[in-house]
Protein backbone atom coordinates (compact mmCIF):
# COMPACT_ATOMS: atom_id res chain seq x y z
CA UNK A 1 0.00 0.00 0.00
CA UNK A 2 1.59 3.22 -1.17
CA UNK A 3 1.81 6.46 1.59
CA UNK A 4 -0.25 9.31 0.76
CA UNK A 5 0.53 12.56 0.58
CA UNK A 6 -0.44 13.53 4.12
CA UNK A 7 1.45 10.62 5.49
CA UNK A 8 4.84 11.63 4.10
CA UNK A 9 4.83 14.70 5.30
CA UNK A 10 4.35 13.78 8.52
CA UNK A 11 6.85 11.12 8.08
CA UNK A 12 9.29 13.98 7.15
CA UNK A 13 8.59 16.02 9.83
CA UNK A 14 9.46 13.01 12.00
CA UNK A 15 12.77 12.59 10.39
CA UNK A 16 13.78 16.33 10.36
CA UNK A 17 12.69 16.76 14.01
CA UNK A 18 14.63 13.52 14.98
CA UNK A 19 17.62 14.35 13.32
CA UNK A 20 21.09 15.13 15.35
CA UNK A 21 21.47 17.91 12.59
CA UNK A 22 18.29 19.67 13.77
CA UNK A 23 19.58 22.39 16.36
CA UNK A 24 18.35 22.11 19.71
CA UNK A 25 22.20 22.31 21.40
CA UNK A 26 21.61 18.65 22.56
CA UNK A 27 24.85 17.41 21.23
CA UNK A 28 26.16 19.00 23.80
CA UNK A 29 24.80 17.10 26.80
CA UNK A 30 25.67 13.89 28.38
CA UNK A 31 22.96 13.65 31.22
CA UNK A 32 25.56 12.75 33.61
CA UNK A 33 27.50 10.67 31.71
CA UNK A 34 30.52 12.40 31.53
CA UNK A 35 31.04 12.64 35.63
CA UNK A 36 30.79 8.90 35.91
CA UNK A 37 33.17 8.15 32.81
CA UNK A 38 36.02 11.06 34.48
CA UNK A 39 35.57 8.85 37.73
CA UNK A 40 36.21 5.54 35.89
CA UNK A 41 32.60 4.54 37.56
CA UNK A 42 30.67 3.36 34.23
CA UNK A 43 32.62 0.73 31.53
CA UNK A 44 31.71 0.11 28.12
CA UNK A 45 28.20 -0.69 26.49
CA UNK A 46 26.56 -2.65 28.73
CA UNK A 47 26.84 -0.19 31.92
CA UNK A 48 25.78 2.44 29.07
CA UNK A 49 22.80 0.47 28.15
CA UNK A 50 21.88 0.20 31.93
CA UNK A 51 22.16 4.36 32.39
CA UNK A 52 20.22 4.75 29.65
CA UNK A 53 17.52 2.54 31.01
CA UNK A 54 17.88 3.78 33.94
CA UNK A 55 17.67 7.62 32.67
CA UNK A 56 14.75 6.75 30.50
CA UNK A 57 12.54 4.66 33.10
CA UNK A 58 13.12 6.20 36.14
CA UNK A 59 13.42 9.82 35.09
CA UNK A 60 12.41 10.98 31.62
CA UNK A 61 9.83 8.04 31.24
CA UNK A 62 7.58 9.05 34.24
CA UNK A 63 8.34 12.96 33.93
CA UNK A 64 9.02 14.32 30.28
CA UNK A 65 6.84 12.05 28.65
CA UNK A 66 4.25 12.25 30.76
CA UNK A 67 4.22 15.62 30.14
CA UNK A 68 4.67 15.88 26.25
CA UNK A 69 1.55 13.37 26.00
CA UNK A 70 -0.53 15.99 27.83
CA UNK A 71 0.62 18.79 26.13
CA UNK A 72 -0.24 16.88 22.88
CA UNK A 73 -3.22 16.29 24.19
CA UNK A 74 -4.17 19.91 25.43
CA UNK A 75 -2.51 20.88 22.06
CA UNK A 76 -4.76 19.19 20.08
CA UNK A 77 -7.31 20.45 21.89
CA UNK A 78 -6.33 24.45 21.97
CA UNK A 79 -5.82 23.70 25.91
CA UNK A 80 -3.38 26.95 26.26
CA UNK A 81 -4.24 26.50 29.99
CA UNK A 82 -2.89 23.13 30.56
CA UNK A 83 0.28 23.49 28.50
CA UNK A 84 1.05 26.53 30.92
CA UNK A 85 0.12 23.58 33.73
CA UNK A 86 2.28 21.13 32.44
CA UNK A 87 4.87 23.24 31.54
CA UNK A 88 4.74 24.20 35.21
CA UNK A 89 5.26 20.91 36.43
CA UNK A 90 7.34 19.15 34.54
CA UNK A 91 10.01 22.07 35.68
CA UNK A 92 9.64 21.16 38.92
CA UNK A 93 10.42 17.55 38.27
CA UNK A 94 13.95 18.61 37.65
CA UNK A 95 15.96 19.18 40.65
CA UNK A 96 18.99 19.47 39.37
CA UNK A 97 19.90 23.04 38.06
CA UNK A 98 22.47 21.86 34.76
CA UNK A 99 19.48 19.49 33.45
CA UNK A 100 16.94 22.11 34.17
CA UNK A 101 18.37 25.07 32.31
CA UNK A 102 19.79 22.55 29.72
CA UNK A 103 16.14 21.55 29.02
CA UNK A 104 15.13 24.84 28.74
CA UNK A 105 16.91 26.32 26.47
CA UNK A 106 16.74 23.72 24.31
CA UNK A 107 13.22 23.85 24.20
CA UNK A 108 13.02 27.77 23.50
CA UNK A 109 15.80 27.29 20.92
CA UNK A 110 13.17 24.02 19.18
CA UNK A 111 10.66 26.80 19.62
CA UNK A 112 12.15 29.30 17.84
CA UNK A 113 13.84 27.23 15.15
CA UNK A 114 10.18 25.81 14.39
CA UNK A 115 8.25 29.23 14.02
CA UNK A 116 10.95 30.25 11.49
CA UNK A 117 9.02 27.60 8.79
CA UNK A 118 5.37 26.72 11.16
CA UNK A 119 3.68 29.95 11.01
CA UNK A 120 0.18 29.01 11.33
CA UNK A 121 -0.23 27.25 14.31
CA UNK A 122 -2.12 28.85 17.32
CA UNK A 123 -0.90 27.00 20.43
CA UNK A 124 2.84 26.99 18.70
CA UNK A 125 2.70 30.94 18.18
CA UNK A 126 0.73 31.37 21.66
CA UNK A 127 3.64 29.20 23.53
CA UNK A 128 6.59 31.53 22.09
CA UNK A 129 4.43 34.91 23.00
CA UNK A 130 4.66 33.35 26.47
CA UNK A 131 8.21 33.03 26.04
CA UNK A 132 9.13 35.98 25.19
CA UNK A 133 7.08 37.43 28.36
CA UNK A 134 8.52 35.00 30.44
CA UNK A 135 4.91 33.39 31.31
CA UNK A 136 5.78 29.85 30.63
CA UNK A 137 9.70 28.19 30.91
CA UNK A 138 9.56 26.54 27.72
CA UNK A 139 11.10 23.49 28.53
CA UNK A 140 12.17 20.54 26.16
CA UNK A 141 9.38 18.09 26.60
CA UNK A 142 6.45 20.71 26.51
CA UNK A 143 8.01 22.77 23.27
CA UNK A 144 8.81 18.98 21.40
CA UNK A 145 5.05 18.12 21.86
CA UNK A 146 3.77 21.54 20.79
CA UNK A 147 6.17 21.66 17.85
CA UNK A 148 5.20 17.58 16.61
CA UNK A 149 1.78 18.57 17.26
CA UNK A 150 2.27 21.91 14.73
CA UNK A 151 4.04 19.76 12.25
CA UNK A 152 0.67 16.86 12.91
CA UNK A 153 3.00 14.22 14.25
CA UNK A 154 1.15 11.61 16.45
CA UNK A 155 1.80 11.67 20.18
CA UNK A 156 3.09 8.08 19.89
CA UNK A 157 5.78 8.78 17.62
CA UNK A 158 6.70 12.12 19.43
CA UNK A 159 7.59 10.43 22.31
CA UNK A 160 9.54 7.76 20.13
CA UNK A 161 11.03 10.75 18.52
CA UNK A 162 11.92 12.65 22.15
CA UNK A 163 13.19 9.04 24.07
CA UNK A 164 15.18 8.26 20.59
CA UNK A 165 16.69 11.64 20.71
CA UNK A 166 17.56 11.21 24.20
CA UNK A 167 19.31 7.92 23.55
CA UNK A 168 21.26 8.96 20.65
CA UNK A 169 22.37 12.25 22.49
CA UNK A 170 24.00 10.02 25.35
CA UNK A 171 25.64 7.01 22.93
CA UNK A 172 26.66 9.99 20.84
CA UNK A 173 28.78 11.74 24.57
CA UNK A 174 29.73 8.12 25.37
CA UNK A 175 31.15 7.76 21.53
CA UNK A 176 33.08 11.18 21.71
CA UNK A 177 34.77 10.09 25.48
CA UNK A 178 36.27 6.91 24.05
CA UNK A 179 33.55 4.68 26.27
CA UNK A 180 32.61 2.83 23.26
CA UNK A 181 33.23 2.48 19.38
CA UNK A 182 30.97 3.45 16.63
CA UNK A 183 29.05 -0.35 16.37
CA UNK A 184 28.77 -0.41 19.87
CA UNK A 185 27.09 2.89 19.97
CA UNK A 186 24.26 1.12 17.24
CA UNK A 187 24.38 -1.87 19.16
CA UNK A 188 23.50 0.19 22.18
CA UNK A 189 20.67 1.85 20.33
CA UNK A 190 19.10 -1.34 18.91
CA UNK A 191 19.22 -2.61 22.72
CA UNK A 192 17.06 0.37 23.80
CA UNK A 193 14.25 0.02 21.13
CA UNK A 194 12.12 -2.42 23.82
CA UNK A 195 12.88 0.55 26.44
CA UNK A 196 11.58 3.03 24.46
CA UNK A 197 8.62 0.91 23.76
CA UNK A 198 8.22 -0.07 26.80
CA UNK A 199 8.00 3.71 28.10
CA UNK A 200 5.96 4.82 25.47
CA UNK A 201 3.35 2.17 26.09
CA UNK A 202 3.44 2.89 30.16
CA UNK A 203 3.56 6.55 30.07
CA UNK A 204 1.58 7.55 26.65
CA UNK A 205 -1.70 8.14 28.55
CA UNK A 206 -0.91 9.24 32.28
CA UNK A 207 -2.49 12.50 33.89
CA UNK A 208 -0.28 14.84 34.98
CA UNK A 209 -0.67 14.19 38.63
CA UNK A 210 0.68 10.79 37.73
CA UNK A 211 4.00 12.74 36.64
CA UNK A 212 6.70 11.59 38.82
CA UNK A 213 10.61 10.83 38.70
CA UNK A 214 12.80 8.91 41.08
CA UNK A 215 16.63 7.96 40.63
CA UNK A 216 18.18 9.73 43.79
CA UNK A 217 21.49 8.06 42.33
CA UNK A 218 21.19 9.84 39.08
CA UNK A 219 20.60 13.15 40.85
CA UNK A 220 23.49 13.18 42.90
CA UNK A 221 25.65 11.94 39.72
CA UNK A 222 24.07 14.74 37.49
CA UNK A 223 24.54 17.36 40.37
CA UNK A 224 28.25 16.21 40.98
CA UNK A 225 28.66 16.53 36.74
CA UNK A 226 27.55 20.34 37.63
CA UNK A 227 30.82 21.11 40.21
CA UNK A 228 33.50 19.52 37.68
CA UNK A 229 35.89 21.87 37.46
CA UNK A 230 37.28 20.30 33.48
CA UNK A 231 34.47 19.24 31.52
CA UNK A 232 33.48 18.48 27.56
CA UNK A 233 29.58 18.65 28.17
CA UNK A 234 26.99 21.19 29.38
CA UNK A 235 25.23 18.29 31.58
CA UNK B 1 14.54 42.74 22.27
CA UNK B 2 18.14 44.61 21.71
CA UNK B 3 20.75 43.56 19.60
CA UNK B 4 24.16 43.67 20.60
CA UNK B 5 26.98 43.46 17.72
CA UNK B 6 28.86 40.42 18.49
CA UNK B 7 32.51 39.52 17.21
CA UNK B 8 33.29 35.98 16.70
CA UNK B 9 36.96 34.74 17.44
CA UNK B 10 37.86 31.64 15.91
CA UNK B 11 41.03 29.78 15.55
CA UNK B 12 43.37 26.69 16.59
CA UNK B 13 44.24 25.39 20.30
CA UNK B 14 46.88 28.28 20.94
CA UNK B 15 46.79 30.67 18.98
CA UNK B 16 46.12 32.96 21.30
CA UNK B 17 42.38 33.50 21.24
CA UNK B 18 41.79 34.21 25.01
CA UNK B 19 45.01 36.64 24.80
CA UNK B 20 43.92 38.64 22.09
CA UNK B 21 40.35 38.86 24.17
CA UNK B 22 42.12 40.13 26.92
CA UNK B 23 44.71 42.30 25.02
CA UNK B 24 41.16 43.64 23.18
CA UNK B 25 39.03 44.14 26.22
CA UNK B 26 41.04 46.82 27.83
CA UNK B 27 41.35 48.95 24.58
CA UNK B 28 37.65 48.90 24.36
CA UNK B 29 37.09 49.93 27.97
CA UNK B 30 39.35 52.75 27.63
CA UNK B 31 37.34 53.96 24.94
CA UNK B 32 34.36 53.16 27.20
CA UNK B 33 32.84 49.97 25.39
CA UNK B 34 31.67 48.19 27.78
CA UNK B 35 31.90 44.37 26.39
CA UNK B 36 31.00 40.85 27.57
CA UNK B 37 32.43 37.35 26.30
CA UNK B 38 30.94 34.08 26.21
CA UNK B 39 33.95 31.50 25.94
CA UNK B 40 33.55 28.15 24.38
CA UNK B 41 35.82 25.97 26.03
CA UNK B 42 36.59 22.39 24.36
CA UNK B 43 37.25 20.55 27.70
CA UNK B 44 37.57 22.74 30.64
CA UNK B 45 36.36 26.63 32.06
CA UNK B 46 39.77 27.38 32.39
CA UNK B 47 39.99 30.16 29.52
CA UNK B 48 36.69 31.52 31.05
CA UNK B 49 38.28 31.63 34.80
CA UNK B 50 41.73 33.32 33.23
CA UNK B 51 39.59 36.01 32.00
CA UNK B 52 36.92 36.44 34.69
CA UNK B 53 40.14 36.54 36.79
CA UNK B 54 42.46 39.14 34.51
CA UNK B 55 39.58 41.55 33.31
CA UNK B 56 36.86 40.90 35.71
CA UNK B 57 37.95 40.50 39.31
CA UNK B 58 41.64 42.03 39.22
CA UNK B 59 41.04 44.98 37.02
CA UNK B 60 37.27 45.58 37.07
CA UNK B 61 37.18 46.14 33.49
CA UNK B 62 33.50 44.26 33.51
CA UNK B 63 31.28 42.45 36.08
CA UNK B 64 32.60 39.06 36.95
CA UNK B 65 29.06 37.34 36.25
CA UNK B 66 29.81 38.44 32.03
CA UNK B 67 32.35 36.24 31.22
CA UNK B 68 30.77 33.13 30.50
CA UNK B 69 32.28 29.76 29.86
CA UNK B 70 30.10 27.33 28.01
CA UNK B 71 31.03 23.54 27.38
CA UNK B 72 30.71 22.18 23.60
CA UNK B 73 30.13 18.84 24.01
CA UNK B 74 33.40 17.92 22.40
CA UNK B 75 32.24 19.76 19.07
CA UNK B 76 33.47 23.53 19.40
CA UNK B 77 32.61 24.25 15.46
CA UNK B 78 29.17 22.80 16.13
CA UNK B 79 28.75 25.08 18.62
CA UNK B 80 29.58 28.16 16.96
CA UNK B 81 28.20 26.85 13.52
CA UNK B 82 25.29 24.22 13.00
CA UNK B 83 23.68 24.24 16.08
CA UNK B 84 24.16 27.61 17.90
CA UNK B 85 21.48 27.03 20.02
CA UNK B 86 23.33 27.29 23.35
CA UNK B 87 25.33 29.86 22.75
CA UNK B 88 22.44 31.99 21.13
CA UNK B 89 20.41 31.10 24.80
CA UNK B 90 23.01 32.85 26.49
CA UNK B 91 23.69 35.68 24.06
CA UNK B 92 19.37 36.43 24.25
CA UNK B 93 19.91 36.14 28.38
CA UNK B 94 22.29 38.27 27.77
CA UNK B 95 20.11 41.10 25.62
CA UNK B 96 17.49 40.97 27.92
CA UNK B 97 19.54 41.75 31.20
CA UNK B 98 21.80 43.41 29.92
CA UNK B 99 20.67 46.25 27.10
CA UNK B 100 23.31 48.91 27.71
CA UNK B 101 26.40 46.59 27.14
CA UNK B 102 28.00 47.45 23.64
CA UNK B 103 29.74 44.31 22.63
CA UNK B 104 29.56 41.02 23.09
CA UNK B 105 32.13 38.40 22.25
CA UNK B 106 32.23 34.99 21.38
CA UNK B 107 35.24 32.71 21.27
CA UNK B 108 34.99 29.13 19.77
CA UNK B 109 36.73 26.37 21.42
CA UNK B 110 39.93 25.53 20.00
CA UNK B 111 39.56 23.70 16.10
CA UNK B 112 40.54 23.23 13.09
CA UNK B 113 40.96 25.34 10.00
CA UNK B 114 37.80 25.11 8.74
CA UNK B 115 35.79 26.96 11.43
CA UNK B 116 33.50 29.55 10.81
CA UNK B 117 30.60 31.45 12.81
CA UNK B 118 27.31 30.95 11.56
CA UNK B 119 25.63 34.30 10.74
CA UNK B 120 23.36 34.45 12.82
CA UNK B 121 25.83 33.85 15.73
CA UNK B 122 28.28 36.21 14.64
CA UNK B 123 28.34 39.68 13.19
CA UNK B 124 32.01 39.69 12.43
CA UNK B 125 34.09 36.99 12.49
CA UNK B 126 37.89 37.34 13.41
CA UNK B 127 39.82 34.44 12.50
CA UNK B 128 43.20 33.65 15.01
CA UNK B 129 46.30 31.59 13.66
CA UNK B 130 50.38 32.08 14.81
CA UNK B 131 53.25 32.05 13.51
CA UNK B 132 54.08 28.74 14.83
CA UNK B 133 51.96 26.78 12.99
CA UNK B 134 54.62 27.65 9.96
CA UNK B 135 54.50 30.41 7.48
CA UNK B 136 52.59 27.86 5.28
CA UNK B 137 49.72 28.47 7.38
CA UNK B 138 47.99 31.21 5.30
CA UNK B 139 48.77 30.03 2.01
CA UNK B 140 46.55 26.42 2.72
CA UNK B 141 43.59 28.57 3.22
CA UNK B 142 40.80 26.63 4.84
CA UNK B 143 37.24 28.02 5.46
CA UNK B 144 38.26 29.88 8.32
CA UNK B 145 41.12 31.82 7.02
CA UNK B 146 39.48 32.71 3.85
CA UNK B 147 36.32 33.50 4.98
CA UNK B 148 36.73 35.58 8.30
CA UNK B 149 36.65 38.79 7.99
CA UNK B 150 39.86 40.19 9.77
CA UNK B 151 42.46 37.34 9.72
CA UNK B 152 44.86 37.91 12.59
CA UNK B 153 48.65 35.91 12.47
CA UNK B 154 49.74 35.96 16.17
CA UNK B 155 52.88 35.34 17.96
CA UNK B 156 54.98 37.50 15.28
CA UNK B 157 58.01 37.82 17.25
CA UNK B 158 58.26 33.86 17.52
CA UNK B 159 58.89 33.94 13.41
CA UNK B 160 62.92 33.92 13.75
CA UNK B 161 62.71 30.90 16.01
CA UNK B 162 60.29 28.71 14.36
CA UNK B 163 61.68 29.38 11.07
CA UNK B 164 58.60 30.97 9.43
CA UNK B 165 58.99 34.03 7.19
CA UNK B 166 56.73 36.84 7.72
CA UNK B 167 56.87 38.56 4.48
CA UNK B 168 55.96 34.98 2.87
CA UNK B 169 52.91 34.77 5.26
CA UNK B 170 51.98 38.36 4.46
CA UNK B 171 51.87 37.71 0.58
CA UNK B 172 49.91 34.49 0.77
CA UNK B 173 47.32 36.02 3.24
CA UNK B 174 47.04 39.12 0.50
CA UNK B 175 46.62 36.28 -2.33
CA UNK B 176 44.23 34.25 -0.22
CA UNK B 177 42.14 36.81 0.88
CA UNK B 178 41.37 38.52 -2.18
CA UNK B 179 41.80 42.34 -0.77
CA UNK B 180 40.15 41.83 2.85
CA UNK B 181 41.74 42.53 5.97
CA UNK B 182 44.54 40.76 7.78
CA UNK B 183 46.58 42.38 11.01
CA UNK B 184 50.05 40.85 12.23
CA UNK B 185 50.05 41.16 16.03
CA UNK B 186 52.23 40.28 19.35
CA UNK B 187 49.66 39.80 21.99
CA UNK B 188 52.69 39.44 24.12
CA UNK B 189 53.56 42.79 23.90
CA UNK B 190 50.16 44.37 22.16
CA UNK B 191 51.87 45.48 18.87
CA UNK B 192 48.97 45.33 16.37
CA UNK B 193 46.52 45.17 19.14
CA UNK B 194 45.18 48.40 18.45
CA UNK B 195 44.75 47.47 14.87
CA UNK B 196 42.08 45.01 15.99
CA UNK B 197 40.37 47.17 18.43
CA UNK B 198 40.25 49.81 15.11
CA UNK B 199 38.87 47.15 12.94
CA UNK B 200 36.16 46.69 15.65
CA UNK B 201 35.50 50.04 16.26
CA UNK B 202 34.74 51.00 12.94
CA UNK B 203 33.08 47.98 11.37
CA UNK B 204 31.12 46.25 14.20
CA UNK B 205 30.30 49.25 16.23
CA UNK B 206 30.28 51.54 12.95
CA UNK B 207 32.03 53.81 15.15
CA UNK B 208 29.29 54.73 17.18
CA UNK B 209 30.12 56.39 20.62
CA UNK B 210 30.10 54.01 23.83
CA UNK B 211 26.09 53.65 25.09
CA UNK B 212 27.13 54.93 28.22
CA UNK B 213 28.13 58.13 26.57
CA UNK B 214 25.05 58.23 25.00
CA UNK B 215 22.97 58.10 28.07
CA UNK B 216 24.97 60.47 29.94
CA UNK B 217 24.41 62.98 27.20
CA UNK B 218 20.73 62.35 26.80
Amino acid sequence: MYMNIDEIEQDLGVMQLSDSFFPTGIFATSNGLEFLFTEKKIQGMTDLIGMIRINITQQIGPSDCVALGNVFDSASKHDFDKVIEADSIVFATKPIKEIRDASVRSGVQLIKCVTEFVKDDKILNQYQKHIIKNKVHGIFPVAFAICCNALKIKKEKSMMMMLYGFTVGIVGAALRLGLIQHFEGQKSIHSIKPIISQAIKEFSNKSLLEMWQFAPQMDIIQMSHEKMDSKMFIT
Amino acid sequence: MTHIPRIGIGGPVGSGKSMLIERLVPMLAEKGYSVSIISNDVISKEDADRMRSNLATNRGLLPENLVIGLATGGCPHTAVREDPSMNLSVIEEMESKHPDLDLIIIESGGDNITTTFSPILADYFIYIIDVAGGDKYPRKGGLGIESCDLLVINKIDLAAMVGADLEIMKKDAEKIRNEKPFELINCKTDEGVMKVTEHIIHNVLLDSAPKSAITQKV
